[in-house]
């Protein structure tokens, strides 16, 4: 459940960083004109995610590029490259609850 | 940038000589599994969304057979590009209406060290513009032969 609603976080990250660069891509010679369903696929996709998770998100964009990031295999927060407490991770592994780096406050995501 | 300094992005494992799809959706999945099966993608679903996603904003068809899927994601650490072919041609939507044959899927973290993310897409566009360089994929067979092509553009 929990791992669903933060897959859909990523997909919404994921999203975020296309909608930030569409005018490069444009740039580029690439086709982006539809810039309109983005915008609605990304509301959609905000409809899915419960408030509390969301509003973490918006905070944490406003101080990082981004926001949940992965934590790799060795434990490490591949925010910030600290590596978690055993503890955390666990928990994390389990599904059983949202997590968030003690050092940066990412939301931790496992892969 | 040059050339040369693609390669590096390249890898034998995702080099597709053969792509068995037909259509976009088809062949978006047979790429990312094969990122996945060797390995350096886990998530497959998640890459996919970014990648239809990237659809919607407009063909990555870029016409004259080739198309160029590409996005960041949070669940990959490097950039990596695939490169495939299909002689038969993918049903792609592509910006001309004209089949795929060269297909070069770019998949990036959502930071890369030195940025260079945007510079390898317009280099791949630049490229894959000359028709000698299209003509010339098309006859290679082999990774090795791949390399070659890379070093001497
Ligand atoms: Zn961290």
């Amino acid at each position: 459940m929990i791992k669903k609603e933060l897959e859909l976080l990523v997909v919404l990250q994921d999203l975020d960083m296309m909608i930030d660069e569409i005018s490069e891509v444009k740039r580029l010679g690439f086709e982006a004109e539809n810039e309109e369903n983005l915008r609605k696929a990304r509301e959609e996709l905000v409809s899915k995610i419960s408030r509390p998770l969301l509003f973490s998100y918006e905070q944490l964009k406003k101080r990082y590029k981004r926001a949940i990031v992965p934590v790799k295999e060795d434990n490490t927060c591949l925010g910030c490259f600290i590596k978690l407490p055993t503890s955390i991770s666990a928990k994390g592994r389990a599904d059983s609850e949202v997590m968030r780096c003690e050092s940066c406050g990412r939301i931790l995501y496992w892969l | 940038m040059e050339t040369q300094n693609l390669l590096r992005y390249f890898d034998e494992n995702l080099f597709i000589p053969n792509l068995k799809a037909t259509t976009k959706d088809e062949l978006l999945k047979e790429i990312v599994d094969q990122f996945v099966n060797v390995k350096y993608l886990k998530n497959s679903q998640i890459v996919l969304e970014m990648l239809y996603q990237r659809e919607m904003l407009g063909s990555t068809g870029i016409g004259k057979g080739v198309a160029i899927p590409h996005g960041r994601t949070t669940s990959s650490s490097d950039i990596m590009i695939a490169f495939g072919k299909s002689e038969d041609g993918i049903d792609y939507d592509s910006i001309d209406g004209k089949p795929v044959h060269l297909v070069f899927m770019i998949i990036a973290p959502p930071q890369d060290e030195n940025n260079m993310y945007l510079p390898i897409l317009g280099k791949m566009v630049e490229i894959l513009n000359k028709s000698k360089n299209r003509k010339k994929l098309m006859s290679i067979e082999s990774f090795e032969e791949f390399k070659e092509f890379l070093e001497k553009e």
